[in-house]
C-alpha cells in the first residue's frame, strides 16, 4: 500500500537526502568548525536514511511500530552515535540531527497536503520516538562506559604499592581517602606485605588533602591489619596543620610511629630493618 | 550596635525539609548539597577554597575544612543528606577581618540528647565518637540545635 510517505521517500529519496545531510553539515559546522562533514560521517549518515526508508517502505500506518534492537538501522544509528560520543560531540548535535529528520519529511509531507497524510505523520512521530530514544541511551551508555573506564583507572594509578629496599615497602597517599579508597589501600597493601614479607612499612600522608575523623579512622584499621602480618609502620608527611588539628579532634595515633618528612621516614625504616645507604667512598676505603 | 554573632538563632518552628539556601549574593558563599561520599570531599574542597579566598591562614583554614568534612560526614551517615552552607560574617568589632559561618542542616532523625552527642568517645555509628566535640574545638563559636524528628542544625564559626 502506498500511503503518501513512501510516495514521498520513493519518489524524492536522493533530494530529500541531500537537504538531509546539507542540514547535518550546518550542524557540524555550527560550532566555528569550517571542515566539511567526514566522508565516513556522511556514508553513516546515508545508510541511517536508506535504513529509515526501507523501514518506512515495509510497515504501514496501522502497524504497532517497535524498533528492532539488533536490527541493521538500530545497529548504523549504534555505530553513528557511538563516534560522535567518542569525538565529543554534543548529545543536542546528535539528536538534533534525527530530529531535523523527521522535521525534513513531516514538513513535506504537509506540504503536499493528500489525504491520509495526517495518519502518516502520526506514524512518522511513533518512529522517530523511538529512534531519538534510541539515540539518547546509546549516547548516554557511551558517555557512562567511558565515565567507569576512566574512574577505575583512576583508582588503579591513586595506591601504588611500592618496594622500597628489601623488606621496606613505602605507600604514597595522594587525594581524598573514602571509604572504597580506604578499602582498596588496605587490600593492596596486605597483598604486597604478604608478598615481600616486608617488616617496615611506610605511610605518606603529604597528598591527603585534610585528615578528620573517618580518614583517621580508615587509617588506623590499615595500620592494624598490617601490623597483624607483623610490619611496622611508619607514619610520615602529617604537616604541622594537620598535626594541629588531628590533637583538636581528640585522634590519638598512640604507639604508631610518626616522622615529619619522607626521608626521616626513610632513615627510620632502614634503622629499623638494620639497614644502611652509605656514600661509595665509604666502601672503597 | 548588632548583636553579636555568638548567640545562635532559635530555630524557626516551620522549616521546609530542604531548606533553599538564602544568603544575600553579596556575601562569599559557598552551598554544598550533601548526599552521597564524593559531595563531602566536594564540601570541604570549596570551603577550603573560601577560606584561601578571605585569606584565612594555613591553620584556620585547615581547621575549617576539618569541620566542614566531619558536618558533611554526620549529615550523611546519621542524617541520609542535607545542606552544608558556609558565608563569611561581619568580625566581632567593626575593625576585625570577617569570619566563616558554617551551618550543617538537615532533615534527619533529630537529636534526643544534644549533651551525650558532643560527648567525647559516644557514637552511635560505630564511628571514633570524636566528629562533633572535635569540631566544637577547632571552630570559635559552636551551636547546635536539635528537633527529634524533624532535623539538626549545627552552626559554627570561625574567625581568621
Amino acid at each position: 500500500m502506498a500511503t503518501p510517505l513512501i510516495k514521498l521517500l520513493h519518489e524524492h529519496r536522493e533530494e530529500l537526502l541531500d537537504a538531509w545531510l546539507h542540514h547535518a553539515q550546518s550542524i557540524w559546522s555550527g560550532n566555528g568548525n569550517y571542515e566539511s562533514l567526514p566522508q565516513e560521517s556522511r556514508l553513516r549518515l546515508r545508510s541511517i536514511f536508506d535504513d529509515i526508508a526501507t523501514l518506512i517502505a515495509q510497515t504501514t500506518p496501522d502497524d504497532d511500530f517497535e524498533l528492532n534492537p539488533e536490527g541493521a538501522l538500530a545497529n548504523h544509528l549504534h555505530q553513528f552515535v557511538t563516534e560522535q560520543a567518542r569525538i565529543g560531540s554534543g548529545a543536542n548535535k546528535t539528536i538534533g540531527l534525527m530530529l531535523s529528520l523527521k522535521h525534513l519529511l513531516s514538513t513535506r509531507l504537509f506540504d503536499r497536503s493528500e489525504a491520509d497524510a495526517v495518519a502518516d505523520l502520526m506514524w512518522l512521530e511513533r518512529i522517530f520516538d523511538s529512534l531519538t530514544q534510541l539515540t539518547f541511551t546509546a549516547f548516554v551508555d557511551v558517555r557512562e562506559h567511558l565515565i567507569t573506564q576512566q574512574s577505575l583507572s583512576l583508582l588503579e594509578l591513586s595506591t601504588p604499592v611500592l618496594r622500597l629496599w628489601s623488606r621496606i615497602l613505602l605507600l604514597p597517599l595522594v587525594g581524598v581517602i573514602d571509604t572504597i579508597r580506604a578499602r582498596q589501600i588496605t587490600e593492596r597493601l596486605l597483598e604486597a606485605i604478604a608478598r615481600h614479607e616486608a617488616r617496615v612499612t611506610i605511610l605518606d600522608l603529604t597528598g591527603v588533602p585534610v585528615i578528620d575523623t573517618s580518614v583517621a579512622q580508615h587509617l588506623m584499621k590499615t595500620i592494624d591489619a598490617a601490623r597483624l602480618l607483623g610490619t611496622q609502620v611508619v607514619m610520615t608527611g602529617i604537616s604541622p596543620e594537620g598535626a594541629q588539628t588531628l590533637t583538636k579532634l581528640g585522634i590519638r595515633f598512640g604507639d604508631v610511629l610518626c616522622r615529619a618528612t619522607l626521608r626521616a621516614g626513610i632513615a627510620e625504616a632502614l634503622l629499623l630493618t638494620g639497614q644502611r645507604i652509605s656514600p661509595v667512598e665509604e666502601r672503597r676505603s | 550596635m548588632m548583636q553579636h554573632q555568638n548567640v545562635p538563632q532559635p530555630m524557626p518552628p516551620e522549616r521546609p525539609a530542604d531548606p533553599i539556601p538564602s544568603w544575600p549574593p553579596s556575601v562569599a558563599s559557598v552551598c554544598v548539597r550533601v548526599e552521597t561520599e564524593p559531595d563531602i570531599a566536594a564540601a570541604c574542597r570549596e570551603i577550603r577554597w573560601l577560606a584561601e579566598r578571605m585569606g584565612f591562614a594555613r591553620s584556620p583554614a585547615y581547621y575549617l575544612a576539618t569541620a566542614a568534612s566531619e558536618l558533611a560526614t554526620n549529615l550523611l551517615i546519621h542524617a541520609g543528606g542535607g545542606w552544608l552552607r558556609a558565608a563569611s560574617v561581619a568580625g566581632r568589632h567593626p575593625n576585625e577581618p570577617p569570619g566563616i559561618e558554617l551551618v550543617a542542616e538537615d532533615a534527619g532523625p533529630g537529636i534526643a540528647d544534644l549533651a551525650l552527642a558532643l560527648t567525647e568517645g559516644y557514637s552511635t555509628a560505630g564511628g571514633l565518637g570524636c566528629g562533633l566535640p572535635g569540631v566544637e574545638r577547632l571552630m570559635d563559636v559552636f551551636a547546635m540545635d536539635s528537633r527529634p524528628g524533624h532535623g539538626t542544625r549545627v552552626r559554627a564559626i570561625k574567625w581568621p
